[in-house]
């Protein structure tokens, strides 16, 4: 890791680390290992999903249809539970849902040359209505005998969702770093046509970038079923905005070839931490969000001067 | 699409202008809710259906896709005044839509108001049918005084910012609890958000704040509505703290049920929606055949507590919220 990469995600590590002692300082209780906990497993949907988005910035591209593939694959993995299959079938029908969710986002940018901007405005319409036509409408609610997702999401001690995210971290970070498929994603946000000049299969990458993406928001979908027992085809509106502010928060550039699965991680658990501090410190809500959406301001004026420093 | 719409323009226009000499074609209503989620929308589905059978109607159930919507819950209003005889709508907010209700109104449509009030519109609208959702809240506090035996701490997670009917029951929780000088409301400042997952973050962090030992320090939990009551009710699963604090909350759905079977929820507050949702289409009817037309209609609340789920009137109740 270079210099200038630990450096980048200092700032986002600092941030979190000076927020959440302020609101430690105000209230002790953010230090007891009770709330430590319920930041890590509130942080679990967001971040999941942040590291699939993670790829696709640094590609260059963008995916507004995140939270509606979240909702859609919530509703597929809860009805996959009711009809009886087995945990690891749901997972693996789930992730493999999601990923041809992105798998489409990634065709439809590439074959027709469209902006993944508008691609994804329409999907995220597209897929949120087919959550709501599959499901009526209404949540598809697990049978309440069915335990099995619990501990995914809760239960004591670490849930698994904490490892799983944490565990997705680390592959993701030596994936980009150490593999070949990591360098390409990085050349093809850098520059798409040296990325082409140099041999890179720039469709390939971007398509199987989303097709990651998809597959990282079914993982989430069904980590939302695990914690709210139901799928949900209202749920996770407007998360991927939370999701694109972790990873941009993390050190990630829109304009395409920088950014960490690890400062997206960060990004997303600075999230949780404003929301969580605020709750324990009877702040009303709507401060919540006054301060949540300044903070994603200050991070980014932050990482923009520190990079003028570098340059 | 622009040549139905401009076919229902040309028949809603017909409809108009034959009004006067007794027109033979059916009325439509249009029944605006807040959103089509909620199996509690789909029971006003129901009585707006009843209604539309009994009467001889068509009814048009449209809703915004989320439910804190407000602009698109107001084109929707707009859109269904050009081809409708009258509009039957579940206000998102109590001043946001008043505007665009005004509006065709004043064209000589009538609007009845369901579910959560407008404000200031007793002047134009032709009714406001709902539960009366204060004395829904007031329920809910007498509910939760009497099973905490007049004292101890109490919270209440709010729903959202400007929903008029939810903001009317954590009042009328508030202004009841207050006669119960042993009980103290700690935290009532807690908004949980449109969705059922962010409630049960919004729930497990408020629920973290009053943690004590195993326990809590708060004996007591008010919900407004099913999207905060479910979010409390996972959260407080999720802690293991079911069952170890009373717990009232506000509408319903079969995880409720099991719920108040199990001894983690003590109560919750049932309103009528299929009479809601029949009440606000006869109101409509009545208004544009010139019957007279109570200005205020109460639908009605109901607790439901363990006790007395299985009586043949309250479980009638549950039935038509729950599948």
């Amino acid at each position: 890791m270079s210099i200038r990469s630990i450096l980048t995600l200092l700032g986002p590590f600092l941030a979190l680390v000076v927020v959440y002692c302020i609101f430690g300082a105000m209230k002790p209780a953010m230090f007891t290992s009770d709330v430590v906990l319920s930041v890590l497993t509130q942080t679990v949907i967001v971040a999941t999903a942040a590291i699939g988005m993670t790829l696709i910035i640094i590609s260059g591209g963008i995916d507004l249809s995140v939270g509606s593939i979240i909702a859609m694959a919530s509703v597929a993995a809860a009805t996959f539970v009711t009809k009886g299959y087995s945990p690891l079938i749901v997972f693996v029908c789930t992730i493999a849902f999601g990923a041809i969710c992105g798998m489409i986002n990634g065709s439809l940018t590439v074959g027709l040359r469209l902006l993944p901007f508008i691609v994804t405005l329409g999907t995220m319409q597209i897929f949120r209505g087919g959550a709501k036509v599959y499901a009526k409408g209404t949540p598809v609610n697990l049978p309440f005998d069915v335990t099995t997702y619990k501990a995914w999401m809760g239960g004591s001690g670490l849930p698994y969702g904490v490892w799983m995210m944490v565990a997705l971290v680390l592959v993701m970070t030596l994936v980009l770093r150490l593999t070949r498929f990591g360098r390409y994603v990085f050349a093809v946000g850098s520059n798409e046509n040296t990325a082409t000049l140099c041999g890179v299969n720039v469709p390939k990458v971007k398509i199987l970038v989303y097709t990651f993406g998809g597959a990282m928001a079914g993982l989430a979908a069904v980590m939302n079923m695990a914690k709210s027992s139901q799928g949900d085809p209202t749920t996770a509106m407007g998360m991927e905005l939370d999701v694109i502010a972790a990873v941009v928060i993390g050190g990630a550039s829109l304009s395409g070839g920088e950014g960490s699965v690890l400062g997206a991680l960060i990004g997303a658990l600075l999230m949780t931490t404003i929301r969580t501090g605020c709750v324990l410190n009877a702040i009303p809500t709507p401060w919540t969000e006054v301060i949540t959406g300044a903070i994603i301001v200050v991070a980014v004026i932050i990482d923009r001067l520190r990079h003028r420093r570098a340059a | 699409m622009k040549a139905s719409l401009s076919l229902d323009l040309v028949a809603a226009l017909a409809l108009v202008s034959c009004k006067e000499s007794g027109s033979n074609g059916k009325l439509t209503i249009a029944v605006i809710p807040k959103g089509t989620t909620h199996l509690y929308w789909k029971s006003v589905e129901a009585g707006a259906n009843k209604a539309a059978a009994e009467f001889g109607v068509n009814v048009t159930f449209i809703g915004p896709q989320k439910e804190d919507d407000r602009s698109q819950q107001i084109d929707l209003v707009r859109n269904q005044a050009l081809q409708s005889d009258a509009i039957v709508l579940a206000p998102l907010d109590a001043t946001a839509l008043r505007d665009a209700v005004k509006d065709v109104t004043d064209k000589g449509k009538p609007v009845v108001i369901i579910d959560s009030a407008l404000a200031d519109s007793s002047a134009f609208i032709t009714s406001y049918v709902a539960t009366d959702n204060r004395e829904g809240g007031r329920i809910g506090a007498r509910r939760l005084a009497e099973i905490l035996g007049g004292k101890g701490k109490v919270a209440v997670l709010r729903y959202l910012q400007g929903s008029a009917s939810t903001d009317h029951r954590e009042e009328g929780f508030l202004e009841e609890i207050k006669k119960f000088p042993g009980i103290e409301v700690v935290s009532a400042e807690q908004y949980a958000g449109a969705t059922a997952t962010q409630a049960q973050d919004t729930a497990t962090n408020l629920l973290t704040r009053f943690a004590e030992g195993d326990g809590l320090s708060i004996q007591g939990i008010f919900c407004s509505n099913q999207t905060n009551t479910y979010g409390m009710l996972q959260a407080l699963r999720g802690k293991n703290l079911a069952g170890k604090v009373k717990f009232v909350g506000f509408d319903c759905d079969a995880t409720f049920l099991d719920a108040l079977k199990k001894g983690e929820l003590h109560g919750t507050v049932l309103q009528d929606p299929v009479n809601m949702g029949y009440l606000g289409v006869k109101s409509a009817i009545d208004k544009i055949k010139g019957t007279a037309v109570q200005p205020v209609v109460d639908t009605g609340a109901t607790m439901v507590t363990p006790e007395n789920m299985a009586d043949a009137k309250v479980a009638a109740l549950i039935k038509t919220q729950v599948q």
